[in-house]
């Protein structure tokens, strides 16, 4: 309970926090009278966590007395009017913190994950063109069409799907609006929804948006297989869907085609939807990249995400897009027009020349990146860090306890403040922190120059225990 | 497969707007339907967009100065303070600002009161949110506010109510006294306001446009949404914003940072340029606009509209049928597309039945299958070719 407290913001009023732990008590005792509860929860390394909006969905008469009498006092004591309970999930991002502390210190930015370096010219080109040729006012609101065709014709030709743009393809403000349309589009209250722990932080937000009920896998190093049989008990009828982030951050891990058809007769037998957040695609070293909605039976349960950001660098134009079947896209779809109504239309066009980008333009990304990679993963070897092997994305997961740290917060800062490097602690990716505090995640989406002189900078000034 | 639409979801029905906006391009009509401009961008600022692109600001960012020009036309504007630093979050459009305003303060089974006719995407946030829209009908021909009926709608749940001013579809400014009714009933019932203020620059005739968070105990009680996109006719450029004490802000501000991430970077650079513009800028809009205005008054006479309401800002006109006609709306915007070439929007698509104490009967609420809105965001050409097409229909559509 006390826990509830310490996640909401340092400003929140007290009695914020106290109606918190009211709740929580009235959600544990409702679920301690299921059977299903007690036997989930024993069940090693599943985090069973019933969420708060599932049980705010339908309030009793006695809950709601009591926030009405919360608000009537607050009204005497003058206390800021209350902003909704879905907020005590959310929290200012760590990155952003990071970010300000790594400039008070002039410290090399290898946390945030964005490129120093910028996009294509001819995509920039593409976006300056659309721009002056008066392409500046509101897009059809799931796309412009070419966009959505090109969409298309870059799924075929990764996965040999064939798929309607005007029907099965949708664009959103970045993939991160994508998950958003996504989850508020298919997912009801109360629903249970599994994700793999470490993962992006706005799935559990947009997720407590929904009301839904998470589920929590763990993946573990080194290698962060899947666990099957964890897997396997989680998953049940009850399920609604499952939430697959694959090539994978924080840890840069690929999911195989084993895990993929594991992971997919399970949903087949339970009719469980899948939402996968591909946009690394692009950055698979190790292993080929695979879709789920490519394998058998998939396509019509599976919502794939992806961006423009990752591939071609221009974290900051919000290019982003879900592709799944007519009956799942029509509820994005409208989750999608009331949150951002439309997506930027210049950088749509701009996107359409980027996706119909030749294969030397991936062949020499993906160079470019392994170069990058090898740079810093040797680098931190040489240092004293244990490195996991990552096989795509721009991230490498190692743990920092060699350097005798109490926790991966700990030494994120120490990093910072005696090293002048930023990392990113990656407790925050975990629904449960302790599982994340050996673990702190570096990016290489940074020149050649900065990645060395980050690397000499940890040479130079981190010691081993 | 369809159970997997969340129960959200499968209550919503496609947009009125934009189906008519496809049959309209089908037929090839002149579209006074949907709300974005036909004329190109001031140029100051695809200027300042370009620029920002070859300057690589092309990765995620904020960009504060934003909220610098904001704190500033703010004050320039309403006469009071906000913290740059604090009180603004910059989101994709008004759009995103105003969802990400709803989730941030409007829990599962939250009354929300909104007027009626109103832009058909408020209630659609409400209900994503889990809040219940209650609804309070503006009395036709000018679209008042009745005291009674306003304060008969509040109870025990009512958390916010909603203003949009001026307003879409109507293009009524509110009063000051309608203003001051709505501020009253906040405080007294320690309610909030979320405003969209998205046509604030665009206003005739010399009225100002006023926030109701400048009247007194409002500031602390108000989330104030706006963008660029009407100001500027840069609809697709997705820059918008809200402005609220810091609490609120920063919920929001959280929330958006899950939603989207970010609004698009080189365009929050051009944005500073946009912001920068001299009140010349601001003066010859208005006056353009409301020239417009005038030009589609006239022409809409001309046909047998009797227009008892000009607007007095945005870009739209809700004009009521002509009495000769007995057509409803819908039939009325199909005849003007098929016979005219012309395309508007019904305006049974801002209506909404659930009155708040009325009880719904056929006579009081005939009116909102009677009005047609007009988007007059089009450049003189655009508007001159409406013109003609209907005035050669006339003798055909009136004598129906």
């Amino acid at each position: 309970m006390q826990s509830q407290c310490t996640w909401t913001q340092p400003r929140m009023p007290t009695p914020l926090c106290f109606k918190s732990s009211t709740l929580l008590t009235f959600s544990i005792s409702k679920h301690l009278h299921t059977k299903s509860f007690d036997s989930l929860a024993s069940r090693k390394g599943i985090s069973y966590y019933p969420f708060l909006m599932a049980t705010l969905s339908t309030p009793s008469t006695t809950e709601k007395d009591a926030v009405s009498f919360q608000s009537e006092s607050t009204q005497k004591t003058q206390q800021p009017l209350q902003v909704a309970k879905r907020l005590e999930r959310f929290k200012t991002t760590i990155f952003t913190q990071m970010s300000s502390l790594a400039i008070k210190h002039g410290a090399i930015n290898l946390g945030q994950g964005f490129p120093n370096f910028d996009g294509p010219e001819f995509v920039k080109e593409a976006a300056i063109q659309a721009i002056r040729d008066g392409k500046n006012q509101y897009a059809r609101g799931y796309g412009v069409p070419e966009f959505n065709s090109a969409i298309a014709g870059r799924f075929k030709k990764d996965t040999g799907l064939v798929v309607d743009p005007e029907k099965e393809v949708t664009v959103t403000s970045g993939c991160t609006e994508a998950i958003a349309a996504t989850m508020l589009g298919l997912i009801n209250p109360g629903d249970e929804v599994i994700l793999f722990a470490p993962f992006y932080d706005s799935y559990e937000a947009t997720l407590s948006m929904a009301g839904a009920k998470i589920k929590c896998i763990t993946l573990r190093p080194p290698d962060f297989a899947v666990p099957i049989n964890e897997l396997t008990s989680a998953i049940s009828k009850n399920t609604r869907a499952i939430l697959i982030n694959t090539p994978h951050n924080p840890t840069g891990k690929m999911f195989t085609r084993d895990e993929l058809n594991t992971i997919a007769s399970l949903c087949i037998e339970n009719d469980v939807l899948v939402f996968t957040d591909e946009v690394y695609d692009k950055l698979a070293f190790e292993m080929d990249h695979i879709s789920m909605a490519s394998l058998p039976g998939m396509y019509e349960r599976t919502v794939t995400m992806n961006s423009l950001g990752k591939t071609f660098s221009l974290t900051g134009w919000k290019i982003g897009w879900a592709i799944a079947p007519p009956h799942l896209t029509w509820g994005v779809r409208q989750a999608h027009a009331f949150l951002t109504f439309a997506t930027s239309t210049p950088m749509q066009w701009a996107a359409s020349v980027a996706l119909r980008a030749p294969d030397s333009y991936y062949v020499e990304l993906k160079r470019d990146y392994m170069a990058k990679k090898a740079i810093l993963v040797e680098g931190l070897k040489a240092v004293g860090f244990k490195v996991f092997p990552s096989s795509g994305t721009y991230f490498v997961v190692v743990d920092h306890t060699p350097f005798g740290l109490e926790n991966d917060i700990a030494f994120c800062e120490y990093l910072i403040k005696e090293v002048g490097v930023v990392a990113i602690p990656t407790s925050v990716f975990y629904l449960n922190p302790e599982d994340g505090k050996n673990l702190v995640r570096f990016t290489f989406c940074k020149d050649e120059e900065t990645l060395r002189t980050a690397v000499e900078r940890m040479k130079e000034k981190l010691k081993r225990n | 497969m369809e159970k997997k639409l969340s129960s959200v979801a499968k209550s919503f029905t496609p947009s009125p707007i934009q189906e008519l906006s496809h049959f309209a391009q089908r037929c090839n009509a002149i579209n006074l339907a949907e709300g974005f401009p036909d004329f190109p961008a001031p140029i100051h600022l695809k200027i300042a967009a370009v620029s920002a692109i070859n300057s690589d600001f092309n990765q995620y960012r904020h960009v504060q100065g934003i909220c610098e020009h904001l704190a500033r036309t703010t004050k320039e504007m309403h006469g009071f303070d906000v913290d740059p630093q604090t009180d603004i979050a910059i989101c994709c459009g008004q759009t995103e600002a105003f969802a990400a305003a709803v989730f941030a303060v409007i829990d599962p089974g939250d009354e929300v009161v909104l007027f009626d006719p109103s832009y058909e995407t408020y209630e659609g946030c409400i209900r994503m949110a889990g809040g219940i829209p209650v609804y309070v009908g503006l009395e036709p021909p000018y679209w008042s506010l009745d005291s009674d009926k306003f304060m008969g709608s509040f109870t025990r749940r009512t958390k916010a109510v909603i203003l949009n001013s001026p307003q879409n579809p109507t293009g009524k400014v509110f009063t000051k006294d309608e203003l001051e009714i709505i501020a009253g009933a906040c405080c007294r019932r320690d309610c909030l306001a979320i405003t969209d203020e998205v046509y604030e620059h665009l206003t005739y005739e010399n009225i100002k446009h006023k926030s109701l968070a400048s009247l007194p105990g409002m500031q602390e009680r108000t989330i104030i949404t706006s963008s660029l996109s009407k100001t500027f006719s840069v609809t697709g450029w997705r820059i918008g914003w809200a402005i609220a004490p810091a609490f609120f802000a920063s919920a929001i501000r959280n929330i958006h940072v899950k939603l989207t991430d970010s609004a698009p970077a080189p365009f929050q650079e051009a944005a500073l340029t946009a912001l920068r513009s001299p009140p010349d800028y601001y003066e010859s809009l208005r006056r353009g606009y409301e020239s417009k205005r005038d030009y589609l008054v006239e022409l809409l006479a001309k046909i047998g509209f009797q227009i008892q309401f000009k607007p007095q800002g945005s870009f739209f006109l809700f004009a009521e049928l002509p009495k000769n006609s007995s057509l409803s709306d819908v039939e009325y915007v199909k005849e003007l597309i098929e016979q005219a070439g012309v395309v508007a929007v019904p305006g049974c698509g801002f209506f909404h039945t659930n009155l708040s104490s009325e009880k719904p009967s056929q006579v009081s609420c005939n009116y909102q299958k009677r009005y047609i809105r007009f988007a007059f965001c089009k450049s003189d050409a655009t508007l001159a070719a409406a013109a003609q097409k209907l005035g050669e229909l006339q003798l055909g559509v009136s004598s129906q």
